[in-house]
C-alpha cells in the first residue's frame, strides 16, 4: 500500500495533526532557538571582544622582538597598541595625560568614536590619528584651553589636535587608561623622545582570527616570554561580562532544553492516542488479512514521514525564529547576527529523529500486536499501549535529547532528579487521593459526587495527565524563576547608580575639601578611605620570594598592595571565618584578609604576615577573612588593618561616586580644584556592560515565549488525551437525561481538581529543581518561591478548567447521539 | 471449505477457569451456507472468530480451506484471510477516516490490487451507494454503513464470508434489505457463508443451522444444499 496516501488518509483523522505541531515545535526550537543562541551568542562573544578591541592580547611591559613576530601566522591580524602617562604641554597649560599610541589596524575589534568638536556630536571611526595628529578626551580641550586645530607638545613631539575622542573599545583595561586621554599614531612613540628604557610603558599586542590561528600565535610566542607577560581573553578582561554570557548561555541551553522536553511529552501524548484511535483500525486491517509486518510499515511508515514533514517545516519556522527574534531586538543588540550555521539545523533533524523514536514509535509500534479478535472483542488489544517499555524509551530519549543538547550531564541529572522526583511524589500522592476521593464521592452529593466518581473511574488516565501537567508546570516555573533571579542579580550588580567614577591619591589633607565639593554638587560618594601603599614580604616568618607554594601567584606579591583600615566591616563585605577585631587584646597588630586572596597565598585565620610599608616594618596576624564584591564599583581592599595601626605611615585616600553622563562636565572643575587628585573614570565600561545585559536579557524573554507555547501544547496534548472517553461518557450522561449545567459543572470540577493537583505538585518539583539549578548550576544562591505554592494550583486549576471545558464543550452543545456516533 | 476437530477455547476469568467451546467439531462444505444460531454466551461467535483464524483454540485442530490453522502463527493466518475470507459485523467496523470508497477499497489494497479504486466503485454501485462514495462512514446512516461494509466483504471476492450478527444494530426494515443485499451478493459470487444470528428468519434463509448451546452444539440440522 502506498505510505504517502495512507498518510493523508490518515491525516483526515485528525490525530495526526497535534503529533505534526509537537514535532514542529520541538525541530522549531532547536532550529529556532538554538540557532538563535548560536548567533546571539557568537554576536555578543565579538561585541564583547570589542572590549579588547582584538580576540587576544598579548600584554607586556616591552617590545618583542620582530624575530618573534615575523613567525606568526600572516593571516592573523595583527595591532600594537602602547600607553603610558606623560605630561601634554599647550601653550598656556599642561596636563597629566594617560597617552595611547597605536598602529594603523588598530582596533581589530569593535571602533573609535570621535567627534568634531570638543563635546560634539559622536561619530563612529575606524580610523586612526595619522602621524603627526593627536586625538583628544574633550574634556583636555577646555582643560589645555585648546581648540581643534590647535597645537600641543608631548615630549619633544609636536601635535595637532584634530579631533575629540569619546569612547575606545578596549579602554579601562588598562590602569594606564586612567585619566583624559591622548590618543597618538604608535609611529610617534620613538619621535616623542618620551618613552625611554625604565619608562613605565604597557605595551598591548593585539590579534584577532579564528581560535585556531589563535592557538597558533599563543603557541608560537609562548617561548619568548616571560612570567611579567600574560594573555587577556574575554574572560581576563572582563570577568563580569564573561560571566554574564556564561548565565544567559547555560539558561538558553536549559530553556531550550525544557522546551524539547516538553515537546517530546506532547508527541508521546499526542502518539499515544494517536495509537489508541487506531486499536479499532488496525484489528480491522488484520481481520481482513494484514499481517503486523504491514501494520508496522504503514504506521512507521506514517509517523517517519511525518518527522520529515516536521524537520522541513520546523526547519522554515526556525529560520524564521531565529530572523523574527533578531529582528525584534535588532535596536538592544546592535550588531548585525553573524550567519547561521548549518548545525542547529542539523540538530533540529536528529531531535524530530529522536523525539520519534524515543515518544512517537513505542506506542505506535504496539499497534503491531493488537488481536484481530478485537473485531469482536473491543475489550482485547488495550493493554498493549499501557506499557513500561513506552515510559522506559521516553525518558530514556529525554536523556539522551538533554545530554546531546546541553552537552552538560550536570544539568540533565538536576532536571532528571526533579523529574524522578516529581513523578514519584505524583505517583504515589495521586493514588492516595484517588482511593481518599472513593470514601469522599460516597459522603458528597450532587456535582461533587458526580466529579469526584468520574476522577476515581479514570484514575490511572487522571494520574498520566495530572503528572505530565504538573511536569509542564514545574517546567514553566523553573524557567520563570531562574530568569527572574538571573535578571535580579543581573540589576542587583549593576544598579542605575553604580559608581562610575573613582578618585584616587586623595591627601590627608584633601579629604575634607573633596568631600566638601561632594556635597556642594550634590554627589553621593562611595566613602572616602584611607589607603597606604606597601608591599607584603613575609607570611609566618617566611619570605615570600622564597615560599615555593605561591608560584603561581607571584603577581599577588610582587608589587605594592592597597592597604587600609576601618573599624567597621564595610557594607558589600561578609566575613568567611574568625571574627572581626576580636575583643582579646593580642600581641600583634591585627588584619582582615580578603578570602580569595588568602586563598591564592595559603593564609588562614592565625597567619602572622609581615609588610615593607614606605620601608618600615610591620607584622601584623590575621584575625578574620572577608568575602567582597569587586563588582560593586565600590572601594575595596585585600588587606584591611585595625584603626590606629597604619596611622603612621604615609597614607593617601580613594572614593568613587555616580556622575551623569550629562554632568561630566563637572569633572573639570574637580580636576582644576584638585590636581593633584587621579580620576579614573569607568562610566563607558559600566555602560558597555549593561548593554550586554540588556542584549541578553531580552532575548531570554523571547525564548520564554517559546517555552510558554511548549507548555501550553502539553495542555492540549493532555486533555485531548482523554477527550474521547469524556466525551463518551458525558454523552451517556446526557443521554440519561443529565442537564447540561450538570455536566459542565461536573467538567469544570473535574479539571479543576485535575489542575489543582498538578499545580501543588509542579510548586513542589520546581523548587526541588530550582534548588539544584541555582546551587549547582548557575552558581546563585538558592531562594525559595512561596509564591509558586499558591499561584501554582490556582493558576493551573483555573487554566485546566477552562480549557478542558472548551474542548469539551462539544459534549454540551452537540446532541448527544450525534457524540455518540461519532466515537 | 472448514473442517474442526475437537475445538475447545477456555479463558482464566479471575482465579477460575471459564469454558466457551467444548470439544466442538463440524464440516463445512465450499458454497454452504451456515447460521450459527444460540442463546447469548453459549460461544457463537468465539466459535466464529475461531474458524476464522481470529483467535486461537486451546485444544482441537482446525483447517481452512485445506490449511491446518493451528500449524500458522498470526501473520500466516492473517495472509490466509487476506487471500480467502470477507468480513461483515455487528458494528459495521467501518473505518472513521476513510470514505465509503477508501474503506472498501482497503482489503483490495491490502493485497496490492492496482485496480482497487475500479472494483471498490462497482460494488458500491452494487450495493446502492454509488452517489455516496466520497462520505465519510459518520455521514452515513446505520443501514448505508452495512451496506458499504457488505462492499468491503464482498470486493476482494472471498472463498468464504463470515458475518457476525450483521443486522443485529439495525431496525427490522432496515435490517431485512440488508439481509436480501446479503444472500442476493453471495448467491452471485457463490460464496461459503458462515453466519452468526439470533434471528431466526435470518437462521432459516441458511441452508444449514447449528445451534449452540453453553457452548456445546445442541442441534445440526447437517443439511447441505449448495447455495
Amino acid at each position: 500500500m502506498n505510505h504517502l496516501r495512507w498518510l493523508m488518509r490518515e491525516w483526515r483523522g485528525g490525530e495526526l495533526a497535534l503529533l505534526l505541531v509537537s514535532l514542529v515545535l520541538a525541530v522549531t526550537i532547536v532550529s529556532g532557538v538554538a540557532g538563535f543562541a548560536d548567533r546571539l551568542q557568537r554576536g555578543i562573544v565579538g561585541e564583547s571582544h570589542k572590549f579588547l578591541a582584538a580576540d587576544l592580547v598579548l600584554k607586556t611591559p616591552r617590545t618583542l622582538p620582530d624575530s618573534a613576530l615575523d613567525k606568526l601566522p600572516s593571516v592573523v591580524e595583527r595591532a600594537l597598541v602602547v600607553e603610558f602617562r606623560s605630561m601634554v604641554v599647550a601653550a598656556n597649560a599642561m596636563e597629566l595625560a594617560s597617552i595611547k599610541a597605536v598602529s594603523d589596524s588598530y582596533p581589530l575589534r569593535g571602533e573609535l568614536t570621535v567627534s568634531e568638536t570638543p563635546f560634539g556630536a559622536a561619530q563612529t571611526t575606524l580610523e586612526v590619528p595619522a602621524s603627526g595628529r593627536a586625538w583628544l578626551d574633550s574634556r583636555l580641550f577646555p582643560l589645555l584651553g585648546l581648540e581643534v586645530g590647535d597645537e600641543l607638545q608631548l615630549g619633544e613631539l609636536t601635535l595637532i589636535a584634530e579631533r575629540a575622542l569619546l569612547t575606545e573599545p578596549d579602554r579601562g583595561t588598562s590602569f594606564y587608561g586612567m585619566g583624559p586621554r591622548v590618543l597618538i599614531n604608535a609611529a610617534d612613540v620613538a619621535r616623542s623622545g618620551v618613552v625611554q628604557a625604565g619608562s613605565l610603558v604597557d605595551y598591548r599586542y593585539l590579534f584577532a582570527g579564528t581560535e585556531e590561528q589563535l592557538q597558533a600565535v599563543k603557541t608560537s610566542l609562548q617561548p619568548e616570554l616571560t612570567a611579567s607577560e600574560r594573555w587577556q581573553g574575554l574572560d581576563d578582561s572582563q570577568p563580569q561580562i564573561a560571566k554574564t554570557l556564561q548565565r544567559a548561555e547555560r539558561f538558553l541551553l536549559l530553556a531550550g532544553s525544557f522546551g524539547v522536553a516538553l515537546a517530546g511529552v506532547a508527541v508521546a501524548l499526542a502518539a499515544r492516542r494517536y495509537s489508541q484511535r487506531h486499536l479499532d483500525t488496525v484489528a480491522v486491517m488484520k481481520a481482513l488479512g494484514a499481517g503486523s509486518r504491514q501494520v508496522t510499515s504503514l504506521y512507521v511508515g506514517n509517523i517517519l514521514l511525518l518527522a520529515i514533514l516536521a524537520t522541513l517545516l520546523g526547519w522554515v519556522l526556525g529560520l524564521g525564529v531565529q530572523n523574527a527574534l533578531f529582528a525584534m531586538i535588532r535596536d538592544l543588540v546592535g550588531f548585525s547576527p553573524p550567519a547561521g550555521t548549518l548545525r542547529p539545523l542539523l540538530a533540529g533533524a536528529i531531535t524530530a529523529l529522536l523525539c520519534v523514536v524515543s515518544f512517537a514509535l513505542p506506542p505506535v509500534l504496539r499497534l503491531r500486536s493488537v488481536p484481530p479478535l478485537r473485531v469482536l472483542r473491543r475489550d482485547l488489544g488495550n493493554e498493549s499501549l499501557s506499557s513500561g517499555v513506552s515510559a522506559f524509551a521516553g525518558i530514556g530519549g529525554l536523556f539522551l535529547l538533554m545530554l546531546w543538547y546541553t552537552g552538560s550531564i550536570e544539568l540533565v541529572l538536576a532536571v532528571l532528579v526533579g523529574v524522578s522526583a516529581i513523578l514519584g511524589l505524583a505517583g504515589i500522592l495521586v493514588l492516595r487521593l484517588f482511593s481518599a476521593m472513593r470514601g469522599w464521592a460516597q459522603g458528597a452529593g450532587g456535582v461533587l459526587k458526580l466529579a469526584l466518581s468520574a476522577m476515581v473511574r479514570r484514575r490511572q488516565a487522571n494520574a498520566f495527565q495530572v503528572v505530565s501537567l504538573a511536569l509542564a508546570l514545574m517546567v514553566l516555573l523553573c524557567i520563570i524563576a531562574a530568569r527572574s533571579s538571573l535578571m535580579k542579580e543581573w540589576q542587583l550588580q549593576l544598579p542605575a547608580d553604580t559608581p562610575n567614577h573613582f578618585l584616587i591619591n586623595i591627601a590627608p589633607e584633601q579629604v575634607g575639601p573633596v568631600n566638601d565639593w561632594f556635597e556642594r554638587q550634590g554627589i553621593d560618594s562611595a566613602g572616602v578611605f584611607p589607603m597606604v601603599r606597601g608591599r607584603l614580604v613575609t607570611i609566618d616568618g617566611r619570605d615570600v620570594q622564597e615560599i615555593p607554594e605561591i608560584e603561581a601567584n607571584r603577581g599577588s606579591v610582587n608589587r605594592e598592595i592597597n592597604l587600609s583600615w576601618s573599624d567597621e566591616l564595610p557594607g558589600d563585605n561578609r566575613l568567611t571565618a574568625g571574627q572581626w577585631w576580636p575583643d582579646a587584646s593580642a600581641s600583634l597588630p591585627r588584619v582582615s584578609v580578603e578570602d580569595e586572596f588568602a586563598e591564592r597565598l595559603g593564609i588562614a585565620v592565625g597567619t602572622k604576615l609581615g609588610f615593607r610599608i614606605g620601608g618600615l616594618p610591620l607584622e601584623a596576624e590575621v584575625t578574620s577573612l572577608r568575602s567582597l564584591s569587586w563588582d560593586s564599583m565600590r572601594p575595596n581592599f585585600f588587606l584591611l588593618f585595625e584603626p590606629g595601626v597604619l596611622d603612621s605611615y604615609p597614607s593617601s585616600s580613594i572614593t568613587s561616586f555616580y556622575l551623569d553622563a550629562t554632568d561630566k562636565v563637572l569633572l573639570n572643575d574637580l580636576l582644576r580644584q584638585f590636581p593633584t587628585i587621579t580620576l579614573i573614570e569607568m562610566d563607558a565600561v559600566i555602560r558597555q556592560a549593561r548593554t550586554v545585559v540588556e542584549q541578553v536579557s531580552a532575548a531570554l524573554e523571547l525564548v520564554l515565549v517559546l517555552i510558554i507555547g511548549c507548555a501550553l501544547l502539553v495542555g492540549v496534548a493532555n486533555i485531548q488525551a482523554s477527550l474521547d472517553s469524556r466525551l463518551h461518557e458525558n454523552a451517556i450522561l446526557r443521554t440519561l437525561g443529565a442537564s447540561r449545567q450538570l455536566i459542565r459543572t461536573c467538567l469544570l470540577a473535574e479539571f479543576a481538581m485535575i489542575g489543582l493537583v498538578a499545580g501543588l505538585l509542579a510548586g513542589v518539583g520546581a523548587e526541588l529543581c530550582l534548588y539544584l539549578i541555582q546551587t549547582r548550576l548557575l552558581d546563585m544562591s538558592a531562594s525559595w518561591h512561596p509564591l509558586f505554592w499558591v499561584v501554582s494550583p490556582l493558576g493551573a486549576a483555573f487554566v485546566v478548567a477552562v480549557s478542558g471545558w472548551w474542548f469539551c464543550r462539544e459534549v454540551i452543545v452537540a446532541p448527544p447521539l450525534q457524540v455518540l456516533r461519532r466515537l | 471449505m472448514i473442517h474442526a476437530e475437537n475445538v475447545s477455547k477456555r479463558v482464566q476469568v479471575a482465579d477460575s477457569e471459564l469454558c466457551i467451546l467444548k470439544g466442538t467439531s463440524l464440516e463445512i462444505k465450499r458454497g454452504e451456507s451456515v447460521a450459527i444460531i444460540g442463546p447469548s454466551g453459549s460461544g457463537k461467535s468465539t466459535l466464529l472468530g475461531l474458524l476464522a483464524g481470529l483467535d486461537e483454540p486451546t485444544d482441537g485442530d482446525i483447517w481452512l480451506a485445506g490449511e491446518h490453522l493451528n500449524a500458522l502463527d498470526e501473520d500466516g493466518r492473517a495472509a490466509l484471510r487476506l487471500k480467502l475470507v470477507g468480513f461483515v459485523f455487528q458494528s459495521f467496523q467501518l473505518l472513521p477516516g476513510l470514505t465509503a470508497l477508501e474503506n472498501v477499497m482497503l482489503p483490495l489494497e491490502l493485497r496490492g490490487d492496482r485496480r482497487a479504486a475500479k472494483v471498490a466503485r462497482d460494488y458500491l454501485e452494487r450495493v446502492g451507494l454509488a452517489h455516496r462514495l466520497d462520505h465519510y462512514p459518520r455521514q452515513l446512516s446505520g443501514g448505508e454503513q452495512q451496506r458499504v461494509a457488505l462492499a468491503r466483504a464482498f470486493a476482494p471476492q472471498p472463498d468464504i464470508l463470515f458475518a457476525d450478527e450483521p443486522t443485529g444494530n439495525l431496525d427490522a426494515e432496515t435490517g431485512a434489505s440488508v439481509n436480501d443485499l446479503l444472500f442476493s451478493l453471495n448467491a452471485q459470487s457463490g460464496t461459503t457463508l458462515v453466519l452468526v444470528t439470533h434471528e431466526p428468519i435470518l437462521a432459516r434463509r441458511c441452508a444449514r443451522r447449528i445451534t449452540l448451546s453453553a457452548g456445546e452444539i445442541v442441534e445440526d440440522s447437517g443439511e447441505v444444499v449448495p447455495a
